[in-house]
């Protein structure tokens, strides 16, 4: 089947959104805004993150919201920068007023050098945020135990990570991440760490439900340029996994008929 | 009467709420946030919440990010 008709019923649903892109993207580290709308809109993402923070009262930041939603994109408002669960319902708690929606991306990481999430907090966080009524997107590590707990208190998606953030990496984690979408009631949506769009390729193959991408776009030396070939890679990795891939095998298998006829013409 | 804002003192006269608060401070209303003494202050309540005298007030804004 071909991909427009394959998209077309293969929504990808997550709470109360669909969404027809599964390249989620960051805003953060784009040299300016008016790079960061143009890579945005180039990669046809409908999910975008953004961060949260103390307003310094002396200078005036840029607006990068109204571009945003301009451009109708759905944010997903992140808490980085909590180091634990009371932080990260705080966090969540403000930034549901600020963009003025439910949804969450559910980050606390107490140590800077690796950003490794913190389990035990984030599996505290999610379940007081997911009781107040919040979509509950939680970054974790690749752990497939974890998984399955926040899916119990009622996490809308899980973010396994495929490598420390920003790292560029790629798939680090895959044996894990292939249990989590074996296992996942819930969309597997691989975050962190993919630096090229083969990573990413990677992932849709192995079935993540989605991507979410900003460093490996954002610090690109054509990040509009790089944001068209993750769009590629994603579609083609999703469009391969639904093909159904070959098997692999150790041995030889030929693609042509090894039959003798040269000999016998001779 | 004096408030703090993020820690800095600022002046705003009697019957303040939040909405006037942020258009005094040249700030956004789309994209912000207020907390009031560590409460986060929904912005239902913008209009009807009154500012007191002495209370710490948290300003927060949308960025970029991961």
């Amino acid at each position: 089947m071909l991909f427009e008709d394959m998209q077309s019923k293969d929504q990808l649903v997550i709470g109360d959104k669909s969404f027809t892109s599964r390249l989620f993207t960051g805003t953060g580290k784009f040299n300016d805004q008016q790079t960061m709308v143009a890579a945005l809109k180039a990669s046809q993402s409908e999910l975008v993150t953004m961060a949260l923070k103390r307003v310094d009262m002396q200078h005036q930041d840029d607006d990068i919201l109204a571009p945003l939603i301009k451009n109708g994109m759905n944010l997903l408002p992140n808490t980085s920068g909590a180091r634990n669960a009371k932080e990260a319902v705080f966090a969540a708690e403000l930034a549901r007023e600020a963009l003025q929606t439910n949804w969450v991306k559910l980050e606390i990481h107490p140590d800077p050098k690796y950003l490794l999430p913190d389990p035990i907090e984030t599996l505290k966080a999610a379940e007081m945020l997911a009781n107040k009524g919040f979509i509950v997107l939680p970054y974790i590590h690749a752990d497939p135990v974890l998984c399955k707990h926040l899916e119990a208190v009622g996490c809308a998606a899980v973010m396994p990570l495929g490598a420390p953030i920003g790292s560029n990496k790629g798939i680090k984690t895959a044996d894990f991440l292939e249990i989590i979408i074996e296992q996942a009631n819930v969309p597997v949506i691989v975050d962190a760490g993919l630096g090229s769009p083969s990573h990413a390729a990677l992932a849709m193959e192995m079935g993540a439900d989605a991507v979410l991408v900003n460093t490996a776009i954002a610090v690109a030396g054509d990040p509009v340029a790089m944001s068209e070939a993750f769009a590629k890679a994603v579609q083609a990795g999703r469009q391969a996994y639904l093909s159904g891939l070959g098997g692999q095998s150790t041995q030889a298998v030929a693609s042509s008929p090894l039959t003798a006829f040269l000999e016998a013409s001779l | 009467m004096k408030i703090q804002v993020n820690e800095q003192v600022v002046e705003v006269a009697d019957n303040t709420n939040i909405e006037r608060l942020l258009l005094q401070l040249d700030k956004p209303l789309m994209g912000s946030a207020v907390a009031v003494n560590q409460e986060v202050i929904t912005r239902s309540q913008w209009e009807s919440y009154i500012i007191n005298e002495g209370d710490n007030i948290s300003l927060f804004q949308a960025i970029a990010g991961g």
